[in-house]
């Protein structure tokens, strides 16, 4: 207390401090029904920075992964059609599972920690990616195929000048969906010492309070919102002839 | 511009078989089309016309046989560098969505390592070729219309100076009226660059109109006729030939109509006693088919035909070497009249007025002009009585 | 636990954990690590099954009365489009333990509490499944059962309905995954389903929670497996042509 007092006198601890523990009640982040308080999060905004950091990290890795492998899984699928339907159906398991559950599916194998999270988190994406990106290829104008065929163009040159960027906006939509999405499911990394932002909900066995509980949701959709708006300007950016409708 | 590359394509024995026993696709074709022309391949669907086509370009494979473009067979290198020398256009057109007009058209160039600077010339100088605003060359495909569409497409084919151009129903896709303009318009073109074309199509009103050449095809793409236009409506090979350019139609068409609508040939004349230079003279002019000249007499009356033996002389003669054969009536139904040359197995014959003068020269050849034409097809007009002008 | 593991190679360390799972879903185990207490075993299992059974039915149903017939109502007039899909992409963003935590701290525990947040993860896959599903009814079917003097309702029952099926039926499985997965962690706040073996590692030790991520699985996979069934029924044979 006599600390408390000379800090005080030093002006480093606030007044209402006192006010609030001499007002025979907690502070405001121990009272369990104290829906937001503003001090404690002004105070303790810091403590945020390293979870989301990892929480960035653990959507980036995991939605690069994600992608890396459906992508190529489609572009397998998309010469050998007789693959479209398992590989369909086992990402498609794969996103049944709910992650939580994954994660510890995995744990045996890869262990505690980020890692793991990683790879659950990339796993839930795959079927989201996997599926568009098959989607857009098979939208792309069989016309347009047919004639480049005859003009003299490779398959290889068909695919990567025509058939992908035509299959963009969907590959686009399937990746933002993947993201809102991988954003939203890493709070739970922190049952398998992940890190991200889930610390901040639950952290050490306990639910934390609702001020650092509603400030991680907020930073979660400020994230995901971030993301969504990058994906959609990369989508203008890069299909121009879209804008352009027939006069 | 350099539009100056075009081959012969020779088809030999050439035969596509899908599934080792079945019925042959194009049964052992053989055919071959001068440079410079364009050769439609006419017929029901399903008869192969399209299968032959692709066997050029080889996207479809020739199972026996071979086809030649110059003196070279189109096995002799792997298709994406055969095609990229072979312009090919396809009824849906088939312009790459994602590419601006100028980057459709510098496609194939740009396939085969032109410079930047030069496919964006050769793009310019197409654009202008098809007759499309320089400005569409930076929109896209969808901000165009049908028809300019269909004309990209065109022009996308000629971008590489190909040496064959291959077009699959191109103006299928396209309304009538757009579809007539297109037409014109690359014969237009074609009379300026000369390609050889391998033209499909199943109208056979379409085939009579652009082709130097047709070959009328069967089940199997057997050639039941390939001769030039007028040769297919005079003297068709086969019945089913007959029954496919509809000898009918075309007789019904020419019932509705009168010598005097149709635009004839000059007739160039002579009148006895004339010198035979000023008679040659009329002979080379420019805009003259005729290959010989008609004696008339004082009134401009039809006597008869001159020979090359006539002309030899100083002056012309009191009478022809040839005989008249069918003289037609301006008023005359153009049945009738196609009908008299045909009874009086003439090519030409002299067309008076009323009062018998020579008016101009109707042929075989305009009359099958004529019914590939657009005028032929519009409206109806009965043959009535009309007053003598 | 311990004494096993040491003489174990590395790759067999996964089966001698998955071993100890399926034990341990069977038949209830004491140990140095739940402190002498039986935990596990099939009854136990079977309980918090049917637990998260229950209240992902409860929340599924209470979604599917809430979304589905708006989301049907909005595709079949055109309307809302931006607010349908929008809810869409939104409900995706929701953290599902954020979600669980605040109605444990601020509203409460239980089913009561539970069942309506979990709800509130099914809407948006349903509504916007429903009214895209129903959109993208090919209009000249519509148009001609209009012209047929059908019932606005009738042409929703007979036309769109049937032909949107994958789709709606697309979002209603998105729905049950998204709940299911929540329902896992739903012991935070008081419903203790299978989650609890999971969350609760110190009780039930790490064979329990290897155990406990096995039942959410299977749990999950035969939902999804039933609810793909009852797709396959409900699609018209002419519909069955297409993949997907």
């Amino acid at each position: 207390m006599s600390d408390l007092l000379s800090l005080a006198a030093a002006g480093e601890v606030g007044g209402d401090f006192f006010k609030e523990r001499s007002s025979d009640t907690l502070p405001c982040q121990a009272k369990p029904d104290e829906v937001f308080c503003f001090d404690w999060a002004r105070e303790n905004i810091d403590r945020f920075g390293t979870p989301t950091a990892q929480h960035f990290e653990l959507v980036v890795i995991s939605v690069l992964l994600g992608f890396a492998v459906a992508f190529a899984l489609a572009l397998l699928a998309h010469r050998r059609s007789w693959l479209q339907a398992p590989l369909l159906a086992t990402t498609g398991v794969l996103y049944t599972i709910p992650s939580l559950a994954f994660f510890f599916l995995l744990l045996p194998v890869t262990g505690i920690g980020k890692d793991t999270a990683i790879i659950a988190l990339a796993v839930y994406t795959l079927q989201i990616i996997y599926r568009n990106t098959m989607l857009g290829l098979d939208n792309v104008p069989s016309s347009a195929k047919e004639a480049a065929q005859g003009m003299g163009y490779t398959d290889r040159q068909i695919l990567w000048r025509i058939e992908l960027p035509l299959a963009i906006p969907e590959i686009v939509a399937g990746l933002r969906i993947a993201v809102v999405s991988t954003v939203a499911i890493a709070t739970l990394a922190v049952f398998i010492g992940g890190g991200g932002l889930g610390t901040q909900i639950y952290g050490g066995g306990n639910l934390t309070f609702p001020t650092s509980i509603f400030i991680s949701l907020a930073i979660v959709v400020a994230m995901a919102l971030a993301f969504e708006a990058v994906l959609l300007a990369v989508q203008r950016l890069t299909t121009p002839w879209r804008k352009a409708r027939a006069t | 511009m350099s539009e100056n590359q075009a081959s012969a394509v020779r088809y030999e024995e050439a035969t596509k078989r899908y599934g080792k026993d079945a019925e042959p696709a194009v049964d052992r074709l053989t055919l071959e089309v001068p440079a410079g022309e364009i050769c439609v391949l006419v017929g029901p669907s399903g008869c192969g016309k399209t299968t032959a086509m692709r066997m050029v370009n080889r996207t479809v494979e020739i199972t026996e046989g071979d086809v030649l473009i110059g003196e070279r067979s189109v096995r002799d290198r792997e298709p994406a560098q055969l095609r990229r020398e072979i312009g090919y256009v396809i009824q849906q057109i088939g312009l790459f969505p994602h590419r601006t007009v100028s980057e459709n058209i510098g496609a194939v160039p740009q396939l085969l390592g032109w410079k930047k600077e030069r496919i964006r010339e050769r793009s310019a100088e197409l654009l202008e070729l098809i007759g499309l605003d320089p400005e569409l060359g930076d929109r896209y495909p969808a901000q165009l219309s049908g028809g300019q569409q269909q004309r990209v497409g065109v022009a996308r084919a000629l971008a590489a100076d190909p040496l064959v151009m291959l077009m699959d129903e191109p103006f299928g896709a396209i309304d009538p009226i757009s579809r007539e303009r297109l037409q014109n318009e690359f014969l237009r073109l074609q009379a300026e660059i000369r390609k050889t074309v391998l033209f499909v199509t199943h109208d056979i009103d379409e085939a009579i109109k652009m082709g130097d050449r047709i070959a009328v095809m069967r089940q199997g793409g057997r050639v039941e006729q390939y001769a030039t236009p007028a040769e297919l409506l005079m003297t068709p090979a086969t019945e089913f030939v007959e029954d496919f350019v509809g000898a009918d139609r075309a007789l019904k068409r020419l019932a509705l109509m009168r010598v005097s609508d149709i635009d004839l040939w000059e007739a160039p004349w002579a009148t006895p006693g004339q010198p035979t230079a000023e008679v040659r003279a009329k002979l080379a002019a420019p805009d003259v088919e005729v290959p010989y000249p008609l004696l008339v007499d004082g009134e401009r009356r039809p006597l008869g035909w001159l020979s090359e033996r006539d002309l030899g002389a100083d002056t012309v003669p009191e009478q022809p070497d040839s005989p008249l054969g069918p003289v037609l009536e301006r008023d005359d139904v153009m049945r009738d009249a196609l009908a008299d040359l045909l009874q009086g197995e003439a090519q030409y014959a002299p067309v008076v007025d009323h009062e018998g003068r020579i008016a101009g020269v109707l042929s075989v050849e305009i009359i099958s002009e004529f019914l590939g034409s657009p005028e032929a097809k519009s409206d109806d007009q009965p043959a009535v009585e009309r007053p003598h002008e | 636990m311990a004494e096993s593991e040491s003489h174990v190679s590395p790759l067999q360390l996964p089966f001698a954990s998955f071993g100890g799972a399926i034990e341990f879903i069977f038949t209830p185990q004491s140990s140095n690590v739940t402190g002498g207490k039986e935990v596990g075993g099939f009854d136990q299992a079977m309980e918090l099954a049917l637990k998260q059974l229950e209240v992902t039915a409860l929340a599924l149903a209470l979604a599917l009365v809430i979304a589905l017939p708006l989301g049907l109502y909005l595709g079949h007039r055109g309307r809302g489009e931006f607010f349908a899909v929008g809810l869409g992409n939104a409900g995706r963003a929701i953290p599902e333990l954020a979600l669980i935590a605040l109605v444990a701290a601020l509203i409460g525990v239980g089913l009561v509490t539970v069942t309506p947040a979990l709800a509130v993860l099914g809407i948006p896959p349903i509504l916007t499944n429903a009214y895209v599903g129903i959109r993208q009814v090919d209009r000249a079917s519509v148009d001609a059962a209009r012209g047929m003097g059908m019932s606005e309702l009738a042409i929703i029952r007979r036309v769109e309905l049937p032909l949107a099926v994958p789709t709606v039926m697309g979002g209603i499985r998105g729905a049950t995954i998204a709940i299911v997965a929540t329902a896992t962690i739903a012991p935070l706040a008081g419903v203790v389903t299978l989650g609890d073996f999971i969350i609760n590692a110190s009780i039930y030790g790490e064979d329990g929670r290897l155990a406990g991520a096995i039942l959410v699985a299977l749990l999950a996979l035969a939902l999804e497996g039933l609810l793909a069934l009852l797709q396959r029924r409900l699609t018209s044979d002419g519909l069955k042509l297409k993949t997907v």
